[in-house]
């Protein structure tokens, strides 16, 4: 024994041995030094291309992460797309440049990202030089120094003639005026669909649901016989902002997380409209209304049993995406031959009803996401500029490579020359046939499915802050119908919140508030049992949070 | 004179001689047969079998950048390691770890979890193994042990999906609408995310699925079993039960407690069961270690892979201290150790 212990610690020596020597590097210096290590690491890194002297910086290569917003990946045309992109942009910045794409899973976008930017450094093949954030990534991000300050580039770019929703970006700018996220489009929203069918099967009219209760009772009306009334990823996506977009008449005015009242920060995860929105899911629950599966239902579990084939386990309402997604539902219940005798009428909207518009005034428009740029640290601007102008200032150049962002790649999700197609070639019922002329702008088959005609690429051409001017417009009326509505029934949702503190504990927050929720919705204990718990718990961190956040 | 310097210079060999007598006696080696052998200095032992060295020195290369110098990263432990951060914070994670609740019931959680889980699959292989060796039936024994094997060689994601949709509350859960056809209950049973429910769920899922896989190694104890013993048996008029009692199960005794203790040492290492069945609301009897460190790593906005590291290396040692002391108990029962 005495043997297998002297082992033990002359294997623990050893590893403390290597891990000596391994410190040389930064680690082992105070942490002004390693700071200033890494960030002379990351400028070491870059500097190979860079012409100090002449402050100008020639990217060559250009690394982005993007989430499944980018709708071109790799299955649907995504090498055309940047073949088409290098090309533009290369006659636009007068040198050949190279765009490397990684888009991890849309599920773990986060996490990735968190682990690209804290173990990578700029130059090094992997880490990003400009990327996609949630609104609520951005924030935890936006004080951490990794962000650059793009108020300049913003102020000086050429799109900002043609800007026609300029209080997007302004919003977004510090008290300091200092600018960390481009959003180029605003954030769009949820609203509820409702299947017509249903409605019909149930003899109700949706101009009829106008409050809580008749909202109620048309899920009543649907729950029967395996059919339940409503589907969600969740019962509230307490991980992302605005958190409550997915079961708006459930949880009509809380707010469950910190957000600004009346000009101070408060947790609205403690307030009395919370505890009154868990117990209304806690009865839709327990009355059935509300499918079981939503609990741990992923927006794609939600939405793929809710257009499913099999409608006799299906949910008649489903809040969801605006605009391009009603398009995107009615197309999938075609597909799986639901309703296919009401066409493009098999969705209605339900309006806001009277609780959510005395409360918040409509449908909540989410904070947009945005492009942030990485900032090497080296107190140079020239490659931070470098990455703005072949990036985001061409993104919204009005004509060739805002179109690539918006409807993809020329020829292959879209065209303009002559063509004709068929989708559903065998299929009687599905069959449709598209004709166009020679200069004639039109989407054509999606890449991976030529049986669905293609709908966009990363840019919504009806969210972007500043128009194409080619003249390049899907006419699509069920899209045009979605946006409108949501347009005309939509409030700008509360602010998300900047704190270091709340940035740490941000996750756990989270996962323990979803737990509560969770318990409270299948009963196991009251909504105020639940809070009062969380106070108990998060009470002294959430009043530090809030001094923090109100002291800003 | 001569002789004077002769005996000197003998003296001086002889006391030489005795220097390094006495210096080398713990280089001595004396056999079983009383012999005494002087060890060569292990330089010359290794050029002796440099063969030998050659061909072990791959594996040492091996093992030193794959198992060693991964284990450079145990220093962030000690470091606060987020974004462009990297300074030395000395115990503070650990200190942050003992005192956070949600560590300890991990912790406790892995334990309880991995020590019933061990004592149950075990004593289930003990049992299907009695039974298997008892088969008179050859045929449908091998069909029996192959249809037992089989779940071993799911992945833990397919087992935690077929359960799942098996116990789910939805009109797809096999076993609610057979428990609500039969009259048996009204309401369906939330057994995925009930609190009182979620472990002993979890138990039987491995009981499915690793109870095949661990009889292996019990019917091939039963099979070294000496025949004569069951012949003693029968000529002293013991029934059947009587000889599984009296003769199957002692035989077996050594080898039960010998994967009792070779399991113990590996008690903390859970993760992929508990990951694909566990959820939010069964957090208080289902977060282990492993799930614990995989969340504030991959679930966090901004992770602090220093406080991870800590912890990591927290279960590293406790996992080091159940090696020795398993060893330890192996050594008392077999007779040696299992390092």
């Amino acid at each position: 024994m005495k043997r297998k212990v002297l082992s033990l610690i002359l294997s623990t020596a050893m590893v403390a041995s290597l891990a000596a020597c391994g410190s040389s590097a930064p680690a082992a210096t105070d942490s002004q030094s390693a700071d200033t290590t890494a960030s002379e690491t990351a400028a070491d890194a870059t500097a190979a291309t860079e012409t100090a002297e002449a402050g100008s910086y020639e990217l060559t290569d250009l690394y982005i992460t993007v989430d499944g917003t980018l709708t071109a990946n790799v299955d649907n045309g995504q090498d055309a797309f940047i073949e088409q992109w290098e090309a533009a942009v290369s006659e636009k910045i007068g040198h050949d440049i190279k765009l490397h794409i990684n888009q991890p899973e849309h599920s773990g976008y986060k996490d990735n990202v968190a682990q690209l930017l804290t173990t990578g450094q700029p130059g090094d093949g992997q880490y990003p030089d400009a990327l996609i954030m949630s609104a609520t990534m951005f924030k935890q991000y936006q004080n951490t120094g990794i962000l650059w300050n793009m108020a300049d580039a913003y102020a000086n770019a050429e799109f900002q003639s043609r800007i026609t929703l300029p209080s997007i970006n302004e919003n977004m700018k510090t008290a300091n005026g200092e600018l960390y996220a481009f959003a180029p489009t605003y954030g769009n929203g949820c609203v509820t669909y409702i299947k017509q069918s249903w409605l019909d099967a149930a003899g109700l009219k949706v101009d009829d649901i106008k409050t809580f209760d008749d909202y109620y009772n048309m899920l009543k009306a649907f729950t029967k016989d395996g059919q339940t009334g409503v589907i969600a990823a969740g019962f509230g996506k307490l991980d992302e902002a605005p958190y409550i977009n997915y079961m708006p008449e459930f949880w009509q005015g809380a707010y469950p997380a910190i957000y600004q009242k009346d000009g101070q920060w408060v947790d609205g995860f403690q307030e009395q409209a919370t505890i009154d929105a868990l117990t209304r899911l806690a009865q839709g629950y327990a009355d059935g209304v509300i499918d079981k599966d939503t609990e741990e239902a992923s927006t794609k579990t939600a939405r793929e049993k809710w257009f499913s084939n099999d409608q006799t386990t299906s949910e008649g309402v489903f809040t969801y995406w605006a605009g391009t997604w009603l398009r995107t539902l009615t197309d999938n219940l075609d597909k799986n031959d639901v309703d296919t005798d009401l066409g493009d009428d098999r969705l209605v909207q339900l309006p806001p009803i009277k609780e959510i518009k005395d409360t918040w005034g409509g449908y909540i428009n989410r904070e947009a996401p945005v492009w942030v740029i990485t900032d090497d640290g080296d107190g140079d601007n020239s490659r931070e500029q470098a990455i703005f102008d072949a990036l985001l200032e061409t993104m919204l150049d009005g004509d060739k490579v805002q179109t690539l962002w918006t409807y993809g790649a020329e020829d292959v999700h879209w065209s303009t020359h002559a063509e004709s197609f068929t989708t559903n070639p065998d299929d009687p019922d599905k069959k449709k046939d598209y004709e166009y002329a020679e200069g004639e702008f039109h989407l054509k088959q999606s890449p991976n499915d030529p049986n669905s005609v293609w709908k966009k690429n990363h840019l919504d051409p009806v969210l972007v802050i500043a128009p194409l001017t080619n003249g390049f417009i899907d006419n699509d009326e069920l899209v045009t119908a979605g946006n409108k509505f949501f347009t005309e029934n939509c409030v700008d949702a509360p602010q998300s919140p900047s704190s270091e503190i709340l940035t740490e504990v941000e996750a756990d927050l989270a996962t323990d508030k979803t737990t509560l929720m969770n318990e409270v919705v299948a009963g196991k204990k009251s909504a105020e049992e639940a809070i009062a718990e969380y106070q108990t718990k998060w009470g002294d961190t959430i009043n530090e949070i809030l001094e923090e956040l109100n002291a800003q | 004179m001569q002789n004077f310097e002769n005996s000197l210079y003998l003296t001086a060999i002889n006391k030489n001689f005795y220097e390094w007598g006495s210096k080398m006696s713990k280089k001595q080696k004396v056999t079983s047969t009383g012999q005494t052998i002087n060890k060569k200095p292990l330089g010359m032992r290794i050029w002796n079998h440099r063969g030998f060295y050659l061909m072990f020195l791959p594996v040492l290369i091996y093992v030193l950048i794959i198992y060693y110098w991964p284990m450079l990263g145990v220093r962030y432990a000690f470091y606060d390691y987020t974004l462009k951060k990297l300074e030395p914070v000395g115990f503070k994670h650990f200190q942050k770890m003992f005192s956070d609740a949600d560590f300890w019931k991990a912790f406790f959680n892995t334990l309880q979890l991995s020590i019933i889980k061990l004592l149950i699959t075990t004593g289930t292989a003990v049992i299907v193994s009695v039974f298997i060796n008892e088969m008179a039936n050859l045929f449908a024994k091998k069909v029996l042990q192959t249809v037992i094997y089989l779940p071993h060689f799911m992945s833990w994601t397919v087992t935690a999906a077929i359960f799942t949709l098996f116990l789910s509350t939805s009109s797809t859960g096999f076993v609610n609408e057979t428990l609500k056809s039969w009259g048996l209950i009204k309401e369906s049973i939330d057994f995925m995310h009930e609190l009182t429910l979620w472990r002993p769920v979890y138990y039987l899922v491995n009981i499915w699925k690793e109870t095949g896989w661990g009889t292996v190694i019990f019917l091939a104890t039963l099979a070294g079993i000496n025949p004569e013993l069951y012949e003693a048996a029968d000529i002293d008029g013991a029934t059947r039960l009587q000889k599984i009692w009296y003769v199957t199960v002692p035989e077996l005794l050594n080898t039960i407690i010998i994967v009792l203790i070779l399991n113990l040492a590996k008690v903390l290492n859970l993760f992929e069961s508990v990951f694909v069945m566990y959820n939010n609301r069964v957090f208080a009897v289902s977060d282990v270690i492993s799930t614990y460190i995989y969340r504030k790593t991959f679930m966090t906005a901004i992770p602090n892979y220093g406080y991870t590291t800590a912890v990591g290396l927290f279960k590293s040692l406790v996992g080091c201290a159940l090696v020795l002391i398993c060893n330890w108990a192996s050594k008392k029962v077999r007779g040696r150790g299992i390092i």
